[in-house]
């Protein structure tokens, strides 16, 4: 089951466990950046593993690469993939398609985006077209991937719209974006995505322009429609609190890496890497500890330009060990006793 | 847990708002004619201690940050009164103020921005972005000046080697302290918190946080902090007010508003934290349809149309904000008769000792020896 022994400097591949039912396998995954500035090394080996039916958490601040992982997914990204591998496998069939080796605007590519894996955003307000209803801008989807006949295909944006909970869908298809609030339009986008029933929903952030009351409602409808429809998600947020309550499993990601992965109940009650534990603890949490200070993490994620030797974490690490963590990279390695739960730490090896 | 003494709060009130009222004209048609009022603020009352924090919650468009604004006279009010305890006038009315006048009184009220990219001005260093105030107000010039600023960024943590440097060379974090360091600069009494860590990192977001706490307690100041996280303002304020539509709706102490709210939309936000602990999911209340627009508010009580409490007098009668005991203000008809839930504590996240290691002589051997040490990330039992 699984690949890469918990300890050893060799192992290329890292600790991950690998099952026939997952709908997407990322293996060391890198993306650049090439600007007049310098290099930018978003993503430095990336792997990870969404099963099939699971919503899976990427958390981390700005910049250490998680929109750009789902991205990169999506071959939507502007940086150039110079390695690895993004292996993905269909409701239906059985082969898995490496998506790297597409062509990013070829006619596979163009039929796995949006149909098979589909994309919300965080901006509901610059997502959708602002010259087109939203009842067009979904049927369009339907269109290209699903049937050729427009009045199914306006029966089924009608339908999707009423599933999301849109009161009037009828009128609503028939409005344009500006007319609807920043909830509804979030409903749109995610009725968009679903409208082909996609295998793999990549949620970037869809709640953080919204305000507390409706991310409520946005999430319970996510939580609702994923137990419906078996769609898979990746989940791309900052907020501890978001992935506590909507995923399955979380991957924490510092500096174009995953540091550690496990299912969401070991990352908030044993967490491993001093980076996961800092996080968690720097979040002020309802009813604890009110009038204490919070704990935070010393300086700043580094400039992007820069690389830095070693574990990226070691400058801000509290438990960083001279001479090691600042001249070797861990591995990714199981934490022990257990075979979901990985960490990339050299507290751990 | 109580944080009423935390910091000397001395129960003098600095800052009292009565019936402030903001509304923005809307214009139209090729004359520009007024055909209508944003309501921004609708009459709100409320009061600021020394030393103490108020925090003013709200989703977007409820008119919190109008209100800082207006406080401030950054915008005009279009009625009612800011008395603010002046140390050197004594009670004013900023509302009745004018320019001269206000001038004086400004440097003891400053204000810290959301967006820590526009707030600062580009063309500026950070030196000459601090010190402004300072100039302006003619309180220190040359050298002085130099060394104020100098003090100014060491408090919040930024070197004063880079006075000169622009502010596009800081990151977000930074220049929120710089934001900051400005603000202090006059040694304000009250400073206004327009979202000051909402555009941060969570990393980033504590220590700017502990740094006002720490700098509250320094100087005793006094913050109206302006926030949409419920669980930011939980953490830092003393008091809280919640906005719905231009109109307080209820205001209360910390725990007693978190922890037995008396209005039903309170209810409603706290139940719509999503709470970082997976053992504990829970699901939002339905509030059916969206926010009302404060150009046309509904009739009665604004909230009526979203609350499943609501009844025939809610829709035809506004209640007013009132005291029901104990410093809690409530603007609800049924405020006394309703049973609401409130937060339940999180679980605190379990304290881990993280294994200590030494680096051994060659950095692949995994056998190194494990020595358990007590100061691990975590410090309090």
């Amino acid at each position: 089951m699984a690949n890469g022994a918990i300890g050893t400097a060799t192992a290329t591949t890292g600790a991950r466990v690998v099952s026939e039912d997952d709908v997407i396998r990322v293996e060391d995954l890198k993306l650049s950046f090439y600007t007049t500035l310098g290099v930018v090394r978003a993503l430095n080996g990336v792997s990870f593993n969404i099963p099939r039916g699971k919503v899976i958490g990427v958390v981390g601040e700005s910049g250490c690469g998680k929109s750009q992982t789902g991205l990169a997914i999506m071959r939507l990204t502007p940086g150039r993939i110079e390695g690895g591998r993004i292996l993905f496998r269909e409701f239906n069939a059985g082969e898995e398609i490496d998506i790297v080796q597409l062509d990013k605007n070829g006619p596979e590519m163009r039929k796995i985006r949006g149909n098979h894996i589909s994309m919300i955003f965080q901006e509901p307000m610059t997502s959708l077209n602002p010259c087109y209803t939203v009842g067009y801008q979904i049927e369009e989807a339907i269109l290209l991937h699903q049937t050729q006949d427009k009045a199914e295909a306006r029966r089924r944006a009608v339908d999707i719209l009423r599933k999301v909970g849109m009161p009037n869908p009828e009128r609503i298809a028939d409005s344009y974006p500006h007319q609807l609030s920043g909830g509804m339009r979030q409903r749109a986008m995610i009725a968009m995505a679903l409208s082909c029933t996609p295998t793999l929903l990549i949620a970037d952030e869809p709640t953080t322009a919204l305000d507390v009351t409706t991310e409520a409602q946005i999430l319970d409808l996510m939580r609702e429609l994923q137990h419906e429809i078996g769609t898979s998600i990746m989940f791309i947020t900052h907020n501890m609190g978001v992935v506590a309550q909507m995923c399955d499993e979380v991957a924490v990601m510092y500096l174009g890496r995953i540091i550690e992965r496990a299912a969401v109940d070991d990352i908030f009650y044993d967490p491993k890497h001093p980076y996961t534990i800092s996080l968690l603890r720097s979040i002020p949490r309802l009813g604890v500890a009110r009038g204490q200070k919070l704990e935070s993490i010393k300086g700043t994620v580094p400039d992007p330009y820069s690389t830095v030797p070693g574990c990226p974490f070691h400058p801000r690490c509290p438990a960083a060990i001279p001479g090691l963590c600042d001249a070797v990279m861990p591995d990714e390695v199981f934490v022990a006793g257990s075979r979901t739960h990985t960490v990339r730490c050299h507290l751990y090896t | 847990m109580d944080t009423a003494q935390k910091n000397g709060a001395s129960g003098e009130i600095l800052l009292e708002v009565r019936g402030l009222k903001k509304h923005f004209p809307i214009q139209s048609g090729f004359l520009r004619r007024v055909t209508g009022y944003v309501k921004a603020v609708d009459g709100i009352d409320f009061y600021i201690k020394k030393g103490e924090t108020l925090g003013l919650v709200g989703e977007s468009g409820c008119g919190k940050s109008t209100t800082g604004r207006t406080i401030l006279r950054l915008l005009d009010p279009t009625a009612g009164e800011i008395i603010f305890d002046d140390p050197n006038i004594g009670k004013v009315d900023l509302a009745k103020l004018n320019r001269a006048q206000l001038k004086r009184v400004r440097p003891n009220m400053q204000i810290i921005f959301q967006d820590p990219f526009s707030s600062l001005n580009p063309r500026l260093t950070v030196g000459q972005i601090v010190g402004e105030p300072l100039e302006i107000q003619k309180v220190a010039s040359g050298q002085k000046l130099k060394d104020r600023v100098a003090e100014l960024l060491q408090e919040v943590g930024i070197r004063p080697e880079n006075m000169t440097r622009y502010p596009h060379a800081f990151s977000g974090g930074q220049r929120q302290r710089i934001g900051i360091a400005r603000a202090l600069a006059l040694n304000p009494k009250l400073i206004v918190c327009d979202e000051p860590v909402s555009a941060l990192d969570v990393s980033i977001q504590a220590q700017v946080l502990n740094l006002l706490e720490d700098l509250q307690e320094k100087y005793n100041l006094t913050y109206l902090f302006i926030a949409h996280d419920l669980s930011v303002v939980e953490h830092i304020s003393d008091r809280v007010a919640v906005m719905y539509v231009g109109y307080i709706v209820e205001m209360a102490r910390t725990e007693q508003l978190y922890y037995h709210p008396k209005h039903p939309y309170t209810e409603a936000l706290l139940a719509a934290i999503p709470k970082p602990d997976p053992r504990k999911r829970t699901r939002p209340i339905k509030l059916p349809g969206d926010v009302p627009s404060p150009a046309n508010p509904p009739s009665g009580c604004y909230f009526h149309p979203r609350c499943r409490y609501a009844e025939e007098i809610c829709k035809v009668e506004r209640p007013p904000l009132r005291d029901i005991g104990g410093e809690h203000w409530v603007a609800c008809h049924f405020a006394e008769k309703l049973q609401l839930q409130g937060i339940t504590p999180l679980n605190e996240i379990p304290l881990i000792e993280l294994p200590r290691r030494q680096a051994s002589v060659s950095a692949t051997t995994t056998a190194a020896t494990q020595i358990p040490h007590p100061q691990s990330l975590s410090s309090q039992v």
